[in-house]
């Protein structure tokens, strides 16, 4: 025992003390770890437990079915929703460490880029439980791929997602417009009205944006007691959810024979036609060429398709009608023409004497028949679209204050209200304006500009149109509507109808306002347009335009008119406003097309039909 | 030593007082603790809607009940033998080390288990227990050179070879153990306090030094320009500048002047100072940085809830939920909905908490209170220094295991991926509990000098 007498060297004493020393940190690390666990488990207690019940339960969403888009005849739909597929990578379930590879073979079965997959991924995310989705609009085929090789892809899974499907005529795409995921600053503007997460698809252009909020529905609920996999518990308790209430269907006052008939009466030119209803203000045709595929944007090639429309010079997402104004031209003279009528500035009889010019400060202003029309009274004049005649009265009877005065009776330079998004104002131009704008005074030649619809002035197809329709109700004009009522999705009840809504109302009297109809018709009948506007399916009273632009041969045509001329039965009467930008030929085509439009609707007929009704030179191929 | 009868007329009274005083109130104890063990991996195996995942606890039954049978082969023989081969059975759990850390499979990114098929041990577990016996042998040899620095630095040299071969695998956990086992059996062999000290703070200090500029830069949110000066890498250096700068001064001082009493001290906080400040370099080089973050994350969890800190918020949530009576056994809805993580091993006592609560914690701290404060007792009452060392070193294990488990379980020590002795499920650590154990109990049988067991 050798150590046996070394047992005490340190003493017997000196060890106890140490042993007890080291039993009392263990009693009072006992007593701390109680404490502690006390005020964790029964003083916050409640606290930690609602926390588990949270952390347990989970939400997945329900998407609502977003409403079905019919045009006013609600018989074929429009817009409506076809199955698709979404795929979705759940982080809490992937390999991390074999992310990189997975990812790449994911990438090849869907068709996308490998970043696509890692950018959306990140290693932070690893406890996540939430699907963050990966890709959407994919074809039963790819799933079908996917599935069969489910057990390479780890935390991967798929849901249905129904898309929008687009039929009808393609021109109704800057009206319909198109859906997208939502941006992160729609979101933050969004947020607080409930109902949107990062994953939502919200609106993003026309109707489709104006009324979001009735077509998108409320998504519901799932709560599913889950285990840390994210793996559902079958019968757990707490298992519920709130349905989800589809989207209202809408019903639009576009008729789909008329925008055919219109999208076609334009072809492949670069403008715009508007069929619009003067009583009420619905809109019955809206066409802006060119236009673009909202089906494309819902397709798996998705991204470059909206790459090589926004990349397209000629703006396929403009939608010309309200996005985009110009100088009225020669059709502004109606409004003029109202103003010599209703003031009595200078008698309708009196007549001018046109010499092809005119000399106005230091410059000549040439009439657009350089030999000059001889001497016109104002239906004359009207009829020719004789800028001396105009360019005289306007200068040195009517003036710009009047002038600037009048268009805005008309609607001109305000938005219209149309319930689409987008609108531009246009422009009427005041002497104020032009100095706060260039610093520069106004000048005759500026007043003698706008008295032709020239130079500073600027309007919409859509103003003009309304403007238009103002004459057409002698006194008042409504605000421009797409949707016609909204309709229950299940019972298809009307759940909500528009009633027209009043946008202006001239204090003009109504006689100036038969005046201005009787001049037009003339104009249709003894003017310009005579030769092309041959259609016998009703009487067409309006006015042609050819705005300059700058270029040298090419011109903006236009085109504003209303048939029936005279009718006892105010709604059978339509404004068309046909324009066609000067970047095509010169082929002066609004007129042609308006003829072949007013055949369409008069006589009931489609494009090929009234283009062989008519029968005319220029529609011969 | 030899047992000779009759020596005096008490010895026979002695003989039967040893027999009656088998430790059984330890062994009732260590049972109860397994049980409890078992029924809670059970617990852990089985999810809420009743499908049995694993059937861990089939095999922890096995494991108890052969760990029962080693334990009763260990009271078997005295553990003087142990001492006297306790150089052997030490080199042989050097040589698995070794094994390991060149043949081991490699789980979860590191190699700890040795072993064919699906049987494996961890040497590392068992080499806590050779080191321990080494370790007081030793100390017991040299009872009467404990107040020398040499003794010491010569036992440090003895945990030194299993940590660093350990820390190669990398476990810094279970290498962890090793620094508070040593620094007790030293304590309670006899060392100067300051010495034990010296070496308790280097740790310390190396450790804070490792978390310094994590903490300020995850967790500290205060002006911008402390941030920058701990975040900055220059910071150990000016340190170590700084405390070499001191320490040069102090030891001239200490040396050539007449108050040396003080600046012994100055040398002595010093050079703590400078040992740390190196031994922090060194570990920022070996540690990978999520191995840091987990060091620090558990002052504020939050700072990456779904990452380092997704398992103290689970844990917590899940002990906290546990109210006074807790949720009912196979009720917990974060343990049967698998929200733990090693839920059957490291997180073993969070689904306790959560199923039986306050109350049923307070049972398995007062099971391992028995355990822990009798093997100190035990210590006390060994007949020489070695059962002496034994006991200490082993109750210091247990301890430290219930400290660190426990305390990251309810959020107030790192994870470390301790488990929790006697509960948690693996072999290899219930083993080495139960073997701790069982040389308590052959300590405590054996603590009179004569007898005739012995």
């Amino acid at each position: 025992m050798g150590n046996g007498s070394d047992y005490y060297s340190n003493g017997k004493e000196t060890l106890k003390v140490r042993i007890f020393a080291v039993i009392i940190f263990t009693l009072a690390l006992v007593i701390f770890y109680s404490i502690y666990l006390y005020s964790i488990q029964v003083v916050k207690g409640s606290e930690h437990r609602e926390r588990a019940v949270s952390v347990a339960r989970r939400e997945s969403v329900i998407p609502a079915l977003r409403g079905i888009i019919y045009d006013r005849n609600y018989d074929v739909p429009l817009v409506t929703n076809v199955d698709s597929f979404a795929v979705d990578i759940i982080p809490a379930e992937l390999d991390f460490e074999r992310f990189d590879e997975i990812a790449g073979k994911l990438a090849n079965i869907l068709g996308i880029r490998k970043e696509d997959i890692l950018s959306r991924i990140s290693p932070r995310m690893r406890h996540q439980h939430r699907p963050v989705e990966i890709k959407d609009r994919i074809e039963f085929e790819t799933i079908l791929v996917l599935a069969e090789n489910i057990d390479r892809f780890p935390g991967v899974v798929w849901r249905s997602k129904p898309k929008r499907a687009h039929y009808g005529p393609g021109s109704l795409s800057h009206i319909l417009g198109y859906i997208g995921n939502i941006s992160r600053e729609e979101l933050q503007v969004l947020f607080n009205r409930g109902g949107f997460t990062p994953n939502s698809e919200i609106g993003k252009m026309g109707i489709e944006r104006e009324y979001d909020h009735i077509l998108r529905g409320r998504d519901g609920l799932r709560y599913n007691t889950v285990d840390a996999r994210g793996r559902k518990i079958g019968d757990a308790r707490g298992n519920e959810a709130v349905l989800p209430i589809a989207g209202k269907n809408l019903v639009l006052t576009i008729d789909r024979r008329i925008q055919e008939l219109s999208e076609k009466a334009l072809g492949e030119r670069i403008g715009t036609v508007v069929v619009m209803r003067p009583s009420t203000g619905e809109i019955l045709a809206m066409v802006s060429y060119p236009w673009f595929y909202p089906n494309k944007l819902y397709s798996s090639a998705a991204s470059q398709y909206f790459s090589s429309v926004s990349a397209d010079t000629r703006f396929p997402f403009l939608n010309r009608n309200i996005q985009s104004s110009y100088s009225p031209g020669s059709v502004f003279k109606f409004i003029t023409s109202v103003i010599i009528i209703e003031e009595e500035l200078f008698p309708q009889r009196e007549r001018i004497v046109c010499r092809g010019r005119i000399h106005v400060g230091d410059r000549f202003f040439h009439c657009h028949k350089r030999t000059g029309h001889g001497s016109l009274d104002l239906a004359r004049a009207f009829a020719e679209s004789c800028n001396i005649y105009y360019w005289t009265v306007g200068r040195e009877h009517i003036g710009i204050d009047r002038i600037a005065d009048f268009s805005r009776r008309f609607g001109l330079g305000q938005r219209t209200g149309i319930d689409i998004p987008g609108e531009v104002r246009g422009l009427v131009p005041t002497p104020e304006w032009k100095l706060s704008t260039f610093n520069i005074p106004w000048v005759g030649g500026d007043t003698l500009n706008i008295s032709i619809g020239e130079g500073f002035l600027e309007t919409t197809p859509l103003q003009l149109a309304n403007a238009i329709s103002m004459v057409v109700n002698e006194g008042v004009n409504y605000v421009p509507r797409l949707v016609k009522e909204i309709r229950d999705p299940v019972s298809g009840k009307v759940i909500e109808s528009f009633e027209p809504r009043a946008l202006n109302k001239a204090s003009i009297r109504g006689e100036t306002f038969r005046r201005t109809q009787e001049i037009m018709r003339y104009a249709v009948t003894h003017g310009t347009p005579r030769v092309v506007l041959t259609t016998r399916a009703t009487q067409v009273a309006g006015k042609t335009g050819t705005s300059e632009v700058g270029l040298a041969d090419r011109w903006i045509s236009w085109f504003g008119a209303y048939a029936p001329y005279q009718t006892d039965n105010p709604d059978e009467q339509v404004v068309v406003v046909v324009m066609v930008e000067a970047t095509n030929d010169w082929e002066w085509w609004a007129p042609k097309a308006s003829n072949v439009i007013f055949q369409g609707i008069f006589a009931n007929q489609t494009f090929e039909q009234a283009v062989a009704a008519l029968n005319v030179w220029y529609l011969r191929p | 030593m030899s047992g000779t009868l009759g020596h005096n007329p008490g010895e026979s009274k002695v003989n039967v007082k040893t027999n009656l005083n088998f430790d059984f109130l330890i062994l009732i104890s260590v049972i109860s603790l397994v049980f409890i063990g078992v029924c809670f991996i059970y617990s852990s195996n089985i999810t809420s809607d009743g499908t049995i995942l694993s059937n861990e606890y089939t095999k922890q039954i096995v494991w108890a009940l052969i760990g029962l049978v080693l334990m009763a082969a260990i009271i078997m023989f005295d553990y003087k033998t142990f001492e006297t081969f306790a150089i052997y059975i030490y080199l042989v759990s050097i040589v698995l080390l070794v094994i390991t850390l060149l043949f081991g499979n490699v789980v979860n990114g590191s190699r700890r288990w040795l072993g064919i098929m699906e049987f494996g041990i961890q040497p590392s577990e068992f080499a806590k227990i050779t080191t321990i016996i080494l370790l007081g042998a030793f100390y017991a040899k040299n009872s009467n050179a404990m107040t020398r620095i040499t003794t010491l630095l010569k036992g440090f040299l003895i945990i030194l070879f299993p940590v660093v071969l350990i820390v190669l695998q990398p476990d810094m956990g279970t290498a962890l153990v090793y620094f508070p086992i040593f620094l007790v059996m030293s304590f309670t062999a006899g060392a100067k306090v300051r010495h034990v000290m010296y070496i308790a703070l280097v740790g310390i200090l190396t450790m804070v030094l490792i978390v310094i500029p994590v903490w300020f830069r995850h967790i500290y949110s205060g002006s911008e320009a402390v941030i920058n000066f701990f975040v900055d890498s220059r910071f150990y250096y000016i340190i170590l500048i700084s405390g070499l700068a001191i320490m040069a001064i102090s030891l001239f001082a200490y040396f050539f002047t007449k108050k040396g009493f003080y600046y012994y001290y100055f040398t002595y906080f010093s050079s703590i100072i400078v040992i740390s400040t190196i031994g922090a370099i060194i570990g920022k080089m070996v540690l990978k940085s999520y191995q840091i973050m987990r060091l620090v994350i558990f002052l504020d969890p939050n700072i990456d809830p779904r990452g380092a800190g997704w398992h103290f918020i689970q844990s917590i949530t899940a002990v906290g939920s546990g109210g006074i009576f807790g949720k009912g056994f196979l009720n917990g809805t974060q343990s049967n909905l698998r929200f733990l993580p090693q839920q059957s091993t490291d997180f073993i006592f969070s689904i306790i908490a959560e199923e039986i609560g306050f109350m049923g914690c307070l049972l398995v701290f007062f099971l391992f209170l028995i355990i822990i404060v009798r093997g100190y007792m035990i210590a006390i009452a060994a007949k020489d220094l070695f059962g002496t060392n034994l006991a200490s070193g082993i109750s210091t294990m247990i301890l430290f295991h219930f400290m660190v488990n426990i305390g990251m379980t309810i959020g107030i020590m790192p994870i470390t991926g301790i488990p929790l002795f006697f509960i948690s499920y693996g072999g290899s650590s219930l083993w080495t509990a139960m073997i701790g154990v069982a040389l308590l109990i052959n300590v405590y049988y054996r603590r009179y000098r004569f007898s005739l067991n012995a």
